[in-house]
């Protein structure tokens, strides 16, 4: 239930979140309270503790899909942040996927034409009132121009930038509330700082609308990318129109079988591509979920939806190409030298807790590091993180593997590997 | 007659050295025995690719030898190099230098080069040749030469430090993996002989480019050693210089393995997966004409286009571009693609 600009419901958007909050937050603290006061040690087990978050993880993702807004948002991030949260709410947070029941037509209608200035006829000789896609800032219909072309039209929910403020509101309270409460508390509200920025610019379709072209101007001489054209002239703050564009689900495996392609060339494109953004632009689409990624018979990809984009510092590519490297190689000194060129550091300043880091990560590549991210290898990562709090992941980092996890999950799909290293070596 | 069989670890181990190489605070490869260096996984695989080389020789067969007048001059010159730098133009180097260090590294991809069952593809019996030890421990020692293996650094690290000893830790030019990658792609391989198991002819054909590749790089060690050890120029001369001068070392084993195993291979009978028989002759003779034109041809026209245009951006920016560049052209060393035809008519027997 998202709310409309109504007191009332603000106020019981306000109520449950605080209520989810203070459930969660008491689940663990009062059976802590309870053993000190009774001097009695707290013998609750892993099991317990894994079960424990199991529930509390489920009471936050039905809050969530209840209300929508930023607590969708919320929780795909807690999904990505295994370096901080506990494996049981990113198993299930980061199943909160971006597809919710549609907003009335009505609704949609409304704010084309106040964006746009003029009714749906002045802009569109067709206009689908059933939406394409709907997520928890905006809708896709689809829709055809005056002069024929097909487009496709993302409008973004009239309240949500309303929702959107007030639940930022009510997560930053519950945050400063437990980090003075707690006495030894996450530290959350960077995250949560995090996560406002990129909603901040989620929300400006113009920008979405620059990143697009960005990554189109980066490939135009690769002709295996297609990202859809922006139509400008119908495009705003809240509306984004572009080229409607047809391809097969990229885990479509049948589909793409039946348009005559290999799924294993698909992923292996598809590696090339984010390879290439990450590794070599330094500009990235950061959320290559299938959703997001079709594929034409001519083994062509087309990528969708730029809200998220990243420019990534100078530097950086080189940095995680070192990084791979040094994991290939099963070299410490290398991988810690690429961790301080991608950011990590510690909050003390010793670097000992990052050499421990580099070791588990040798342990686990292997027996040899093959130039994929595996979920193993990352749940390494970010475990031996958490086990030492005081390592702070630069968040570009964290954006760089959640892109390259998903990409190895497209690749199970297909059959096939997401092999970063394949992808950039010289002649691929 | 000396030993033809050895075992994976033989071909991995290294002598025991006086003191390791350790330049620029990076621990590499290799090092010291008696003051003079001594390339890593040496103790087997010399001795072992003596005797497999030996083998060849009593049988009559001839090792495959690329004429070195083919092989492109690198560019710019070393005289044309020393030239930036002395004017304090040090990025295109830089960024050639990061790149030469870079591919190093992905050398090491030759240990995952899929090796067919070569029982069932080449007529002949292999054992106690070069070719029958290439997954037993040739790979590998190659691979782990170019990337180095767990603490110690390889090729890869050994350029980086070369550069960072010569130019004093210079700034990476942040788009070296961007031209790498985004710079001339291999263009699909066309098969030349689809009679052939694919996997025997990708090997092949992967075998002859990475030697061919290892022989011009010998151009390459030569003008970095006069680029890096020049004093005016290089802040560490002697052991920028020194440091090439390991990594050539270190890469005369790559040549004389796979000369040797495709020279084995020339020499035997393959088998196409419809029972035909090919020589080994015709196939290998083929591949290397194909790589060579290649690789002595557009490839390095290309390459010498785009390095010129390069170094006359980075020299735009400076105050006396015009006479710079005047210089720079003054010193420019002409150079024909070979006829390879006619240049290979005869070598390699």
């Amino acid at each position: 239930m998202a709310a409309a600009r109504n007191p009332l419901s603000r106020l019981y958007r306000s109520a449950r979140i605080l209520r989810v909050a203070a459930a969660v937050y008491g689940s663990y603290k009062l059976p802590e309270l309870l053993h000190r006061a009774l001097r009695r040690p707290d013998r609750r087990d892993r099991a317990a503790r894994a079960a424990q978050h199991q529930r509390n993880a489920e009471r936050i993702f039905d809050m969530a899909i209840t209300l929508q807004g930023l607590l969708i948002k919320m929780c795909q991030v807690i999904g990505t942040r295994s370096d901080v949260f506990p494996p049981e709410y990113v198993q299930v947070l980061s199943q909160c996927h971006d597809r919710l029941p549609p907003r009335p037509f009505e609704q949609i209608r409304a704010q084309v034409e106040r964006e746009l200035g003029g009714p749906l006829t002045d802009f569109f000789a067709e206009f689908s009132p059933q939406p394409i896609a709907a997520a928890s800032l905006a809708q896709v219909h689809r829709a055809t121009r005056r002069d024929g072309r097909p487009v496709a039209v993302k409008v973004q929910y009239p309240d949500i930038e309303d929702i959107v403020r007030g639940d930022v509101a009510d997560v930053t309270r519950v945050c400063r509330l437990y980090q003075w409460v707690d006495r030894n508390p996450l530290d959350l509200l960077p995250l949560l700082t995090e996560l406002t920025t990129h909603l901040a610019l989620e929300l400006d379709f113009r920008r979405e609308a620059d990143n697009a072209d960005r990554v189109r101007e980066l490939f135009k001489d690769e002709g295996y990318v297609v990202v859809p054209r922006i139509e400008r002239d119908l495009s705003t703050r809240r509306v984004l129109t572009m080229e409607f564009l047809e391809g097969t689900k990229v885990t479509d495996v049948a589909g793409l079988r039946a348009a005559g392609l290999n799924p294993a060339e698909v992923m292996q494109t598809l590696t090339r591509i984010y390879v290439r953004m990450i590794l070599a632009y330094g500009f990235f689409q950061a959320d290559p979920h299938p959703g997001n990624l079709l594929v034409r018979p001519s083994g062509h990809i087309i990528l969708l939806d730029f809200g998220l984009a990243k420019a990534l510092p100078p530097g950086f590519g080189l940095g995680i190409f070192e990084l791979m490297f040094s994991m290939m190689t099963l070299n410490e000194a290398a991988m810690l030298k690429a961790f301080e060129v991608l950011g990590f550091a510690t909050k003390t300043g010793d670097a000992k807790w990052l050499v421990e880091v580099a070791r588990r990560m040798v342990e686990v590549s292997g027996k040899r590091f093959e130039g994929e991210f595996t979920e193993d290898m990352t749940e390494a990562l970010f475990a031996a993180i958490r086990e030492n709090p005081i390592i702070s992941v630069p968040s570009d980092f964290v954006l760089v593997g959640r892109a390259f996890g998903l990409l190895t999950g497209i690749g199970h799909t297909l059959g096939a590997r997401a092999n970063v290293l394949e992808a950039m070596a010289p002649g691929s | 007659m000396d030993r033809l069989t050895y075992g994976e670890e033989e071909l991995l181990s290294s002598v025991a050295y006086d003191e390791p190489l350790i330049a620029n605070g990076v621990r590499c490869h290799g090092g010291f025995v008696g003051g003079i260096y001594r390339s890593p996984r040496s103790v087997g695989r010399g001795p072992a690719i003596s005797a497999w080389q030996a083998q060849l020789g009593a049988r009559g067969v001839p090792l495959i030898a690329i004429p070195p007048e083919l092989v492109p001059p690198h560019y710019p010159s070393a005289a044309q190099a020393v030239l930036l730098l002395r004017e304090g133009v040090r990025e295109p180097l830089v960024r050639t230098l990061t790149t030469i260090a870079i591919i190093e590294g992905f050398g090491a991809m030759i240990r995952d080069q899929r090796v067919p069952d070569l029982s069932s593809c080449v007529r002949e019996p292999l054992d106690g040749t070069a070719t029958a030890h290439l997954t037993a421990g040739l790979f590998e020692a190659h691979a782990r030469d170019e990337a180095g293996h767990r603490s110690e650094g390889g090729h890869k690290q050994m350029w980086e430090v070369a550069r960072d000893l010569a130019l004093g830790h210079p700034p990476v030019p942040p788009d070296v993996l961007m031209r790498l990658m985004t710079g001339r792609r291999g263009a699909a391989r066309r098969r030349l002989f689809p009679a052939l198991a694919e996997p025997l002819e990708e090997l092949l054909t992967v075998m002859v480019n990475v030697m061919v590749i290892e022989v011009f790089a010998a151009d390459t060690f030569r003008w970095a050693e006069v680029v890096l050890g020049d004093p005016e120029v290089s802040a560490a001369p002697g052991p920028a210089a020194a440091m090439v001068g390991y990594i050539r070392s270190d890469e005369t084993p790559h040549v004389e393995y796979l000369r040797t195993a495709l020279s084995e291979l020339r020499a035997c009978t393959l088998i196409g997966t419809g029972g035909e028989a090919v020589t080994g002759t015709e196939v290998i003779d083929a591949l290397l004409l194909r790589t060579l034109r290649a690789l002595t041809t557009d490839r390095p026209r290309l390459q010498r286009e785009e390095t010129r245009a390069d170094i006359a951006t980075a020299v735009a920016s400076r105050p006396d571009a015009a006479g710079l560049q005047r210089r720079f052209d003054a010193l420019e060393e002409e150079w024909v693609p070979p006829d390879v035809e006619a240049r290979l008519a005869g070598a390699i027997h």
